[in-house]
């Protein structure tokens, strides 16, 4: 890890007031999985990590490209500082059922449309089509309602709403639950690419294969404290379970 | 695969879409403003001839004005509703005509119209301030905004007073169109802005807009100006047509721009409707009131019909989202 390319820096952060501290960075390139059994604070840490939830303690930090550091403690501000979230969720908290596929799209970047203040429908346009083609969403015409889509394909559609920000960091909450295997691959492919241009991906998965598959090292959480930290060889699917249940000492 | 579908397909899909949109963002309006314009014309011919239609929209334009300022909070989803929008046309105008032509003297357009509508905005932003940053329930908030603005409205003005000046008496007239026009042109803009796709997406869900990165109290702020703004054109419209100061006409408005609204698409629960639907329902209950008062029918009949119609129109609506949901989801899955 070379500090010079970190791009976020988390510093004594508390998951709970009561529990130990957590220093972590996560630099450019990198791919990094959360896991744990679930309600084991994983979801917090990424949560914080996004600004949705306040830190029990601590602070988390975004490096900016010229090498400034910003705090992040709202999630306005992580927005702003290029650190885009993917929630899990898709149905309760994702998609916008009664608007289109374009609209939904465009919904975290709709100032970028602009032109003399007023929204230009083929800048929109264009913008979309250039993430359609990267993440072969398969898509009726854009004006068409988001829930025509398949599940699959409306994860496509949010992970292309977050990655019209250009983030700098990108933290997903559980991708690839209810999608099918041919759009895993394409999922996975993409954030592979992702992280090879320089973005720094955080994936919480629920499936062990995944971040075996998927991550360069795996952050294994257990009781709101992170329980050990596993790479290379000692990335298995053995290891990553005994630890989660606290069988790993 | 997609692609070729996509292309070979696109005026067929273009044409289904518009379709759809005109009828599901404004649901069954259309078809009744198509059956009522054809029996108010075929019962009263001259009224309807094209020499009449400044001043039947004239006549209409103080309803339709308060559909249209109803909707920008409705459309802010979780509650949100301005139910002091016709107190406030009635405030407006009694403002205009009491203090600015009589007390002031003054009858510029210059200074009457930028002073119709900063009442009306002021207006607005004291429901914005109770209901989205104090958080007090839309509903709540603006009831109590409504008793406030009655009792202020006839405090100042006990009994009807005033004439209009001779230029605001047009805008009811021959140049109905105009005050219309303009709102409908602000509305246009705004549609063009990403506020309007910003305050729909809020109004769908306002957590997944939070995530999104939209900020969920501001956009429901500027909503309930907005509303204001426009009641503010309402009460200009307002006096416009009745000509003098009256504290009894605009708190009528409230319930019949609501049914309006309701009968023109508009979902109350947020995110879905527009500003064109809402006044096509209120063009509708202005057709029903105008047929059945060529027909003498008594004024409790009267209301009687707009809850039916209202009724039946909310249903029907509802069960062409279900059908629509349905297909929707067959085509997902």
């Amino acid at each position: 890890m070379n500090a010079a390319k970190d791009k976020l820096i988390v510093e004594g952060l508390r998951l709970r007031a009561d529990r130990q501290a957590i220093d972590e960075s996560i630099g450019a390139g990198e791919i990094v999985g959360l896991a744990g059994l679930d309600g084991n604070g994983q979801e917090r840490f990424l949560e914080m990590l996004a600004g949705l939830v306040t830190p029990a303690g601590g602070s988390i930090g975004c490096r900016d490209d010229a090498g400034r550091t910003h705090a992040i403690n709202s999630f306005r501000r992580a927005v702003s500082h290029g650190v885009a979230y993917l929630p899990r969720d898709r149905r309760a908290s994702g998609i916008f059922p009664a608007l289109s596929i374009l609209d939904n799209f465009a919904m975290a970047t709709v100032t970028r449309d602009c032109v003399a203040g007023l929204i230009s429908y083929r800048r929109r346009r264009e913008r979309y089509d250039h993430y359609r083609e990267r993440l072969s969403i398969v898509a009726p015409h854009p004006r068409e309602p988001i829930t025509t889509l398949s599940g699959g394909n409306q994860q496509k559609v949010l992970l292309a709403r977050a990655l019209a920000l250009q983030p700098g960091v990108l933290l997903l909450n559980d991708p690839t639950r209810g999608v099918d295997i041919a759009t895993r691959k394409i999922l996975y492919e993409v954030f592979r690419e992702l992280s090879n241009e320089g973005m720094a991906l955080v994936i919480l998965s629920t499936e062990i294969e995944e971040s075996l598959h998927l991550c360069d090292r795996v952050l294994v959480f257990r009781d709101f404290e992170l329980a050990s930290r596993l790479s290379g060889e000692e990335m298995s699917a053995d290891r990553i379970i005994a630890t989660m249940f606290g069988r790993d000492s | 695969m997609s692609e070729r579908s996509a292309t070979t397909g696109s005026g067929y899909r273009l044409a289904r879409a518009v379709q759809r949109s005109v009828f599901s963002s404004a649901g069954f309006a259309p078809l009744l403003f198509v059956i009522l314009l054809a029996i108010n014309v075929w019962l009263n011919p001259a009224r309807f001839a094209p020499a009449a239609w400044g001043t039947l929209l004239g006549l209409a334009a103080p309803l339709i004005g308060a559909a249209v300022a109803s909707t920008p909070a409705f459309l802010g989803g979780r509650g949100g509703i301005d139910i002091s929008v016709g107190p406030l046309m009635g405030f407006v105008n009694a403002i205009i005509v009491l203090v600015f032509i009589q007390m002031l003297g003054v009858s510029s357009p210059f200074v009457i119209v930028p002073a119709a509508l900063l009442v009306g905005v002021a207006g607005g932003v004291v429901n914005a301030f109770l209901a989205t940053i104090l958080r007090i329930q839309p509903i709540v908030a603006t009831l109590g905004t409504y008793l406030v603005l009655v009792g202020a409205t006839l405090t100042i003005l006990p009994a009807p007073t005033g004439t209009a000046p001779q230029w605001l008496s047009q805008l009811a007239g021959t140049w109905s169109i105009l005050p219309l026009g303009c709102v409908f042109l602000v509305w246009w803009a705004i549609c063009r802005t990403p506020y309007y796709d910003q305050l729909m997406a809020v109004g769908s869900d306002d957590r997944a807009a939070y995530t999104a990165g939209v900020p969920v109290t501001k956009v429901r702020f500027l909503s309930f100006v907005i509303t204001g703004l426009f009641s503010g054109a309402a009460g200009l419209m307002l006096t416009a047509l009745i000509g003098s100061a009256d504290p009894a006409v605009g708190p009528t408005y409230t319930l019949i721009a609501i049914s309006a609204v309701a009968l023109g698409g508009v979902s109350l629960a947020g995110g879905r409707g527009s500003v064109i639907g809402a006044a096509i329902g209120a063009i509708d209950i202005f057709l029903l009131q105008s047929a059945l008062t060529y027909l003498n029918v008594s004024t409790f009949i009267l209301q009687i019909s707009y809850g039916a119609i209202l009724v039946l129109a909310i249903v029907l609506t509802a069960l062409q989202d279900r059908y629509m949901e349905q297909r929707a989801q067959r085509a997902g899955s």
